[in-house]
């Protein structure tokens, strides 16, 4: 007797025989860790469990509903191991350097350390990455970056935190290896790469455990979130498909009903950040007292993305879906564009509060632009 | 090392040039390219032809539609981009020019 496993691939189910389902759930997982720097990680890995699925439902009948373990060995066979291609391009520019310094007699001239840049590091990350990455960019331990960061929090009662949301916005993720080697202003390879980035004081036991408790409830956020917009992204990109013309229409009168909704939204978030700045009250309503600015403005945003974050995934799949033309997209992105200014507009002159608002920023963002300009040529001859 | 091993570094990177072609043909589903590369020297396998199909996606060489199929759900079918059919024909004049000196090396 075996115990039998329900699973659902690529939104089909299927019945596994428990050590099938094992093996099926190892290839993912190492499929899922060969594509780490894939950006298309989560489309191949879809395409993957639909390929899985197909053969399953081959040796699957009327009579026989439960796939056995050897069938799926075999189909794991079949499917081959994953090689991500990104990998292959690194491969390849190895054996381009070696084979040009074995051909040519002159040494070659080493390569030029590539620029340093700032990025965001995942691997080893706590939160958003950006500790990790400023310390690869600073070449210190990341631990001091952490520490610091908490100590400036509590000096500057919270101004940090802003900071580095803002970082964690503008900052890009380190994805490729040219980024990780601009990241540390030195090409590292992905086993040192990694190496780094997780090298921790080895003392502090408690300190690791924390972390790792940490890691491992993040982890389970990321993935519900995930799984929640890949759902809502394949439930908009499979329904198209099945469309009528007339549905198909629908959806391209709602794309650019999205798109208004969608920058009526952004607009509302800029101005009542703005307000809440600078008046301390969002469009007439002051904070609770005692409540910090600075979690007024972060319950502001988050409020944004809880928002603005699943019409994005279904504008995202009804797009993708749709097989619109990269024109399409083009379009769709100028109109966001242009309803955001429009409306901005609108705001500015219909609304007087606002044009106050507007005209003081610019004020300020004036004095900021010079402080900064100054601050850099300043930090240049340094 | 036998001969086949010696030579797959070169079938592995003449994948891609092997793909842009399958593809350049009618609008493909992979379990075809799959039949048809089979008995082929350039047999693979769905694990190392997704990321390629992907990658080459990225690089806007190829793009896919969904098609419903009878069983299951909508599949994607791939072709070639107007900037994948200028890649394949350079591809195809270098592949020209490689046997040509190849051939003017004599046996």
């Amino acid at each position: 007797m075996q115990k039998v496993v329900s699973i659902s691939l690529n939104g089909i189910a299927f019945q596994l025989e428990e050590p099938g389902y094992q093996q099926l759930r190892d290839y993912l997982e190492r499929a899922e860790a060969r594509l780490k720097d894939s950006p298309d990680r989560a489309e191949i890995m879809a395409d993957l469990e639909q390929a899985i699925g197909e053969k399953c439902s081959r040796v699957v009948g009327p009579h026989k509903t439960v796939v056995s373990g050897a069938e799926i060995n075999g189909i794991l066979q079949e499917m081959g191991p994953v090689e991500s291609a990104e990998e292959e391009k690194r491969a390849d520019a190895a054996f381009e350097s070696t084979a040009g310094t074995s051909s040519s007699t002159a040494p070659s001239p080493p390569p030029p350390d590539p620029r340093k840049r700032l990025f965001k590091i995942r691997e080893g990350a706590m939160f958003g990455g950006v500790c990790n990455g400023l310390a690869a960019y600073m070449g210190v331990d990341v631990t001091w970056v952490r520490i610091a960061a908490v100590i400036i929090t509590l000096a500057t009662s919270g101004v940090v935190v802003l900071i580095y949301l803002g970082l964690m916005f503008i900052v890009p993720y380190a994805n490729t290896s040219e980024d990780r080697a601009a990241a540390f202003g030195a090409p590292f390879s992905t086993q040192e790469f990694l190496g780094r980035a997780k090298k921790k004081p080895e003392d502090s036991r408690e300190y690791d455990r924390w972390r790792r408790e940490w890691r491992r409830q993040q982890r389970h956020w990321n993935r519900q979130w995930n799984h929640m917009s890949e759902q809502l992204r394949n439930a908009t990109a499979q329904a198209v498909p099945h469309m009528s013309h007339t549905a198909r229409a629908i959806t391209g009168v709602f794309l650019p009903i999205a798109a208004i909704v969608g920058a009526v939204l952004f607009v509302a978030w800029v101005l009542a950040l703005v307000s809440l700045i600078a008046q301390q009250t969002v469009f007439g309503w002051a904070l609770p007292h005692g409540m910090p600015l600075w979690v007024g403005i972060l319950v502001l945003a988050m409020l944004y993305f809880a928002i603005s974050t699943p019409l994005k995934m279904i504008r995202h799949g009804g797009r993708q879906a749709a097989g619109y033309h990269p024109g399409w997209a083009a379009l769709h992105g100028l109109m966001w564009l242009g309803f955001t200014v429009l409306f901005f507009w609108i705001a500015y002159t219909v609304f007087p509060g606002v044009h106050e608002l507007v005209d003081q920023l610019m004020w300020a963002a004036d004095l900021t632009v010079s402080n900064i300009s100054e601050t850099i040529s300043v930090g240049s001859w340094y | 090392m036998n001969i086949t091993e010696k030579l797959a570094p070169i079938r592995k990177g003449l994948l891609e040039f092997v793909i842009l072609k399958i593809v350049a043909g009618d609008k493909v589903y992979v379990a075809d390219m799959l039949k048809l590369l089979g008995p082929t020297e350039f047999a693979t396998q769905e694990g190392t032809l997704y990321p390629l199909l992907s990658k080459l996606r990225r690089e806007e060489l190829v793009d896919y539609e969904w098609q419903e199929s009878e069983s299951g759900p909508p599949r994607k079918y791939y072709k070639l981009t107007q900037k994948g059919r200028t890649q394949l024909s350079t591809l195809n004049d270098y592949w020209k020019d490689l046997n040509r000196t190849l051939a003017e090396f004599g046996n």
